[in-house]
C-alpha cells in the first residue's frame, strides 16, 4: 500500500472528524490507516485504493479538497 | 402538494462551519426545498418534495458527509 496525501479544507475539528469517519467508513475495504493534520489542511491515508477512490470519498464530506500526491515514506 | 417537512438528528457537529457545509451542500440537492441545520439542538429540519427524494435518503448524505445522521421519528 502507499500513503495518499490530500489537500482538505478543514476549518474546525468537527471536520477533521467528519472526513476521518467518511474514510472511516472504508477501513477494511482498501483502506488501513487516516492520519489528518489539521494545521496544515492535509489529510493522509494508507490505502490500496486508488487516489481517485479516495478523492470522491472525500469530496461526499461537501469540502473542497484536492490531490497533492503519493507520501515519500 | 408535493411538499414534506421532516427533521433529522444529526452528530458530530462541533462549529458554524459545519452547520453552514451541510446547508450549502444538502441545499443543492435535487428535490430539497430548504435546510434549516441546529448547531444546539444537533438536529436539521429539512423540506423537501416526497416525489423527488426520501427523508432517509437525505439522512444517508448527511451520513456520508461524516457526520452521524438518523431521521428523528
Amino acid at each position: 500500500h502507499c500513503v495518499y496525501e490530500f489537500q482538505v479544507e478543514m476549518t474546525c475539528e468537527g471536520c477533521s472528524n467528519a472526513v476521518k469517519r467518511v474514510l472511516g467508513k472504508l477501513e477494511g475495504q482498501g483502506v488501513n490507516t487516516v492520519s489528518i493534520d489539521l494545521e496544515k489542511q492535509r489529510v493522509y491515508v494508507n490505502s490500496s485504493l486508488s487516489s481517485a477512490q479516495l478523492l470522491e470519498t472525500i469530496k461526499k464530506t461537501g469540502k473542497s479538497c484536492s490531490y497533492i500526491g503519493v507520501k515519500s515514506s | 402538494s408535493d411538499q414534506a417537512t421532516g427533521t433529522l438528528k444529526v452528530k458530530g457537529m462541533t462549529c458554524m462551519s459545519c452547520v453552514h457545509n451541510i446547508e450549502d451542500h444538502i441545499g443543492t440537492v435535487k428535490g430539497i426545498i430548504s435546510i434549516k441545520v441546529s448547531l444546539q439542538e444537533n438536529s436539521a429540519t429539512v423540506q423537501y418534495q416526497p416525489s423527488l427524494i426520501s427523508l432517509q435518503q437525505i439522512a444517508e448524505m448527511i451520513d456520508n458527509m461524516g457526520f452521524e445522521c438518523e431521521v428523528q421519528d
